[in-house]
């Protein structure tokens, strides 16, 4: 039962008032609860230029979550996302193994980092540095 | 003796790694630009750090310009494909 952390980002309709928006945002979240899932972040963006035109609009409410579960619940909101109107354009990034990596990545450049700068050389002390 | 060879080295232009781009013979070209770090995670959110990599025509720029490694170049255009699904990046741009 790995937790798993997704991204989910979602375009909504720009013409769509803003309280419709905040109740379709809090289904999600509500969704992804009941589904044991756990929203970590939710980043209601707001209303950007889009690169190119979706459904003939310029503009879009864009609203970003991040959800820690197990996979389950992004399939429910999947299958909802697909089926509500307002919802332009969806996209689902797992990145848990990105940051795990990322993260290895960083730890292991401030270990190194860190052994380096220990073993500057002091003057008298004999030390020879043992990096490759 | 040992430094002219060394000189000699460096004078192949463009890619440090020693390959050389298909096509075209190994042109004796300055690197373009000095290879740049690419942090751990790249975000494919950040839309103003990857227009870095994305020029007028919103092609991606190859690796022989931008100078960064294969596996970073992986990374980069990967995050422009996503960006690019959710419209912050243009396929094409005029």
């Amino acid at each position: 039962m790995a937790i798993r952390t997704y991204e989910v980002m979602y375009i909504v309709n720009p013409e769509t008032e803003g309280d419709k928006i905040e109740k379709l945002n809090d289904a999600v979240g509500k969704l992804i609860e009941k589904e044991g899932g756990e929203v970590v972040r939710m980043d209601n963006v707001g209303i950007r230029t889009l690169a190119y035109p979706i459904q003939k609009k310029t503009e879009g409410h864009y609203v970003l979550f991040e959800i820690n579960g197990t996979g389950q619940e992004i399939l429910e909101l999947e299958r909802r996302m697909r089926v509500n109107d307002l919802i332009m354009r969806y996209v689902t990034v797992r990145v848990d193994e990105d940051r795990k990596a990322a993260d290895k990545r960083s730890a292991k450049r401030e270990a190194k980092a860190a052994k380096r700068a220990k073993f500057r050389p002091t003057g008298e002390s004999t030390e020879v540095s043992a990096e490759a | 003796m040992a430094d002219k060879d060394i000189e000699m080295m460096d004078d192949r232009g463009g890619l440090g790694v020693g390959e050389d781009v298909i096509g075209d013979r190994p042109r004796r070209y300055q690197r373009r630009r000095p290879r740049q770090i690419v942090p751990d995670y790249v975000d494919w959110k950040d839309v103003d750090y990857l227009r870095q990599f994305v020029p007028e025509r919103g092609k991606i720029m190859p690796r022989r310009i931008s100078g960064i490694s294969a596996k970073d170049q992986r990374r980069i255009a990967t995050a422009i494909k996503r960006a690019r699904s959710m419209a912050m990046l243009p396929f094409v741009a005029d």
